[in-house]
């Protein structure tokens, strides 16, 4: 028979004690992370506007509004395309570049500092700097397409439609390749070395040691870098923002832009937190299942 | 029996009373701040409106009173932090905060503020198309009452019509005092217009004189023929804003001005109507005579076209006419323009079409969540009055604009560069025909469709589908604001001398 404890003593007694430790962080936590998603909720089912601060319960209004919402699902398919082409470009840069210096080149500490760069800068910035760059008349890439045309040359980088998506991604990319190449270089430097003999003497190829060796050893770590840049994509703002604000049109919104604009320019606030909701919802049931099929979700 | 009074109550039920009396009349108190109530009247006979100012507010503010007031980021901030803002201090004692927000913020700023109720505003610059949003939220104080006690009323008459007719009010009711000149102008080359060898050419080409010109199709005309004959010396007919935030300004100037309407008598929005597809059709004829990449020209980028002599022709707001004089161009804060090669050759004039867009501007706001309302009327009443505003729109570092009567015929302005006076006359033409930008409920709304269909135009989407989809979006918009009420809003500003030309 179990001997019952009353709750006082579980909490403040001596094997209470790791719970008053953690205390102060669930609080933080349920504060800053559950209390929001709570009210974000709350809101969605009201009626909350810039005109009106209608807190009554409006039901299900704003969740069936998204369903006719053409312009919320465009936003969602742009992003789901730079998502698409960036996520997997990224991948095979960052791990070339990571089986480039996986071996012990002279100067490999400084290349890769200076490779790591663009992850440190603030997405805003790097935003800002593509812009210069890609400027019609001043831009340093137009003037240097000059030099081999021989005439001047003013692609409208960031207005054209068949250029600004390529735009975009090209400083996405750049931004942050860098970051999957430091993972899957660490990754790789685990890789066991005395396998990849075995497989030497065994006679196995490059590509035979690289799927049934390296790949499998490297991962969970590919895995979980997919998943952070991933989940990156799906919020890309910054450097949209700074090149198109969205444009030409609505061409190049994502959900975070339509999301900022709905909330925070036209105070669509109810419908925005029922915008919320959804991303949240879309993005849980993608985590989870790419935690369970890598299955480190256990 | 004990610790019962005459009336009944017990000494504790009064006590609770007495207590909780208490606890309201100081809770009203810490509410009310500085508010002396706006009802009585202030003597003001033999002061101007500033010195009146500044006798109230020494009271107001005996305790170091700090009035915090929104204010555009940059260069307009320049003119409470280091002029208007010491100068009140020194004057009443009354310290001033100044909150720099860009202007793409300032709407959302001012609203979180009022939402959120923390009363962090006192006094509010705000573009008075955002008027009639702020004042449904209820964010901004009606200042009738203010106005009336300290007989204000008069110096607000001698506001240039066309602002003070048009961006002074909401329901026929003060909410804020037009404090910023903002209009286009047109900015021409004197020195180009007057070559003879062009006046002979353009005559033999067209039959016509080679004037600044007054219609659309005068300006493509005259536009079309400078490029051809001075490209070759690095300059191009004209230049523009064409990037979408300072398009949708023109746009709604020019449509107007071509007679187009922005909505029917059923409040369906027009904007598709022929009116607007000739204006998007016009810009693409003339992005064909203007420099490559004009399709990313903001303010910046057309400044520097311009005071490098690269064009001919372009339209703006005041500061341009400034920044190409070479106005105290040695002036630091104003390292970032470009050095002007044009000074002494520019003419000033109306766009052509006559009515220029009152783009923008500023009206001087108080929030109606404000602890400190009357200080911070009175410490805009001063900055807003003849005397401090005419020191205000000649400070070389700050972007405030002539809007006064008394600005347009400043004896010290006319001086201040050669051609000053001629610049000053084409302003004080631009205030009388000036139209107003379009205010609704939601005015964002409108305009952000019609900024996506400006950079759609730029991508070469064809003009009248965009107007179509603008027009659908702008009917969307008016339904989810409510037809009738939207409608209501519409004919008020309608009705306005600015709304529409005359």
């Amino acid at each position: 028979m179990k001997n019952k404890r009353p709750l006082s003593q579980l909490i403040l007694g001596d094997r209470g004690f790791k719970y008053q430790l953690i205390a102060p962080s669930i609080f933080i936590l349920l504060l800053i992370g559950i209390f929001p998603l709570i009210y974000t909720l709350l809101v969605s089912f009201q009626g909350i506007t810039m005109m009106d601060n209608d807190t009554s319960f409006h039901g299900l209004q704003n969740y069936t509004a998204l369903g006719t919402d053409t312009r919320l699902w465009e936003a969602l398919m742009h992003t789901i395309i730079f998502t698409c082409i960036a996520l997997p470009i990224e991948l095979l840069l960052g791990l070339l570049m990571a089986q480039l210096f996986i071996d012990k080149l002279p100067g490999r500490q400084i290349f890769i500092a200076l490779l790591v760069l663009p992850v440190v800068v603030a997405p805003v910035v790097s935003g800002a700097t593509w812009s210069l760059l890609l400027d019609t008349r001043f831009g340093p890439i137009n003037q240097i397409l000059g030099w081999f045309t021989g005439e001047e040359v003013t692609l409208l980088w960031t207005i054209n439609p068949d250029l600004v998506y390529p735009s975009i991604l090209a400083a996405e990319i750049w931004q942050w390749t860098p970051f999957m190449f430091l993972l899957l270089l660490a990754a790789l430097s685990a890789v066991d070395k005395s396998q990849l003999e075995a497989a030497s003497i065994d006679g196995a190829g490059y590509w035979t040691t690289f799927f049934k060796i390296v790949l499998p050893a490297i991962w969970p770590v590919m895995a979980v870098a997919i998943l952070i840049r991933g989940l990156d994509l799906f919020r890309l703002f910054d450097i949209v923002w700074a090149l198109t604000r969205g444009g030409p049109g609505t061409m190049t919104e994502t959900i975070s832009i339509f999301t900022y604009v709905k909330g925070f320019q036209q105070f669509e606030t109810s419908y925005t937190g029922a915008v919320a909701l959804l991303i949240i919802i879309l993005l849980s049931v993608l985590v989870i299942g790419a935690l369970k099929k890598v299955e480190i979700a256990r | 029996m004990a610790g019962t009074t005459l009336s009944g109550w017990d000494t504790k039920t009064a006590v609770a009373l007495v207590a909780a009396g208490a606890l309201a009349v100081g809770l009203s108190g810490c509410g009310k701040g500085d508010d002396q109530g706006v009802s009585g009247s202030y003597d003001t006979s033999g002061k101007s409106s500033a010195e009146v100012a500044v006798e109230a507010a020494k009271p107001l503010c005996a305790d170091g009173k700090t009035i915090t007031i929104v204010w555009e980021a940059g260069l307009q901030s320049l003119d409470p932090i280091k002029f208007s803002g010491p100068k009140w201090t020194e004057a009443t004692g009354c310290k001033v905060e100044v909150v720099e927000v860009p202007t793409s913020e300032m709407f959302t700023k001012i609203a979180q503020d009022y939402r959120a109720g923390s009363g962090a505003y006192d006094a509010l610059n705000v573009i008075p198309a955002w008027m009639p949003d702020l004042v449904q939220m209820g964010a901004l104080e009606e200042l009738d009452g203010l106005v009336d006690k300290y007989g204000y009323r008069g110096e607000l008459q001698n506001i240039a019509a066309t602002y003070r007719d048009n961006q002074m009010t909401v329901d026929g009711k003060i909410y804020g005092f037009p404090d910023d000149g903002d209009v286009f102008l047109m900015y021409y080359r004197k020195d180009i217009f007057a070559r003879q060898d062009l006046q002979d050419a353009y005559k033999s080409k067209t039959g016509k004189d080679l004037v600044v010109p007054t219609t659309w199709e005068d300006f493509i005309s005259v536009g079309q023929f400078l490029t051809g004959a001075l490209k070759k010396e690095g300059t191009f007919g004209a230049s523009m804003f064409r990037e979408p935030g300072y398009g949708n300004f023109m746009f709604q100037e020019r449509f107007r001005n071509e007679g187009g309407k922005f909505f029917d008598g059923d409040m369906k929005a027009t904007v598709n109507s022929a009116a607007g597809v000739k204006v998007f059709n016009d810009w693409l004829t003339e992005n064909k005579f203007m420099a490559k990449g004009v399709e990313k020209f903001g303010f910046v980028e057309n400044l520097a076209e311009f005071v490098q002599g690269k064009s001919a022709m372009t339209i703006s707001w005041p500061p341009y006419g400034r920044f190409a004089a070479g106005y105290l161009e040695n002036e630091e804060a104003l390292n970032w323009v470009p050095k002007t090669q044009i000074a002494g050759k520019i003419g000033y004039a109306l766009p052509p079409g006559g009515h220029p867009e009152l783009a923008a501007g500023f009206a001087l706001s108080v929030a109606s969540g404000s602890k400190n309302k009357e200080a911070a009327y009175l410490f805009i009443q001063w900055l807003n009055s003849e005397e401090i505003s005419n020191q205000r729109v000649q400070l070389p570092y700050a972007l405030r604009d002539p809007f006064r009567n008394s600005h347009f015929e400043n004896e010290g302005y006319k001086a201040l560069w050669p051609d000053a006076k001629d610049y000053l006359a084409a302003l004080g033409d631009a205030a009388q025909t000036g139209l107003l930008d379009l205010s609704l409920i939601q005015t964002d709304k409108y305009e952000e469709a019609l900024r996506q269909g400006i950079s759609r135009l730029w991508a070469g989407d064809n003009p009248q589908k965009i107007l179509d989809d603008v027009a659908a979006e702008w009917d969307k918009i008016t339904a989810s604001v409510g037809t009738d009420k939207q409608k209501a809003v519409y004919e008020s500003w309608a009705a306005k001398s600015g709304a529409y030309p005359n």
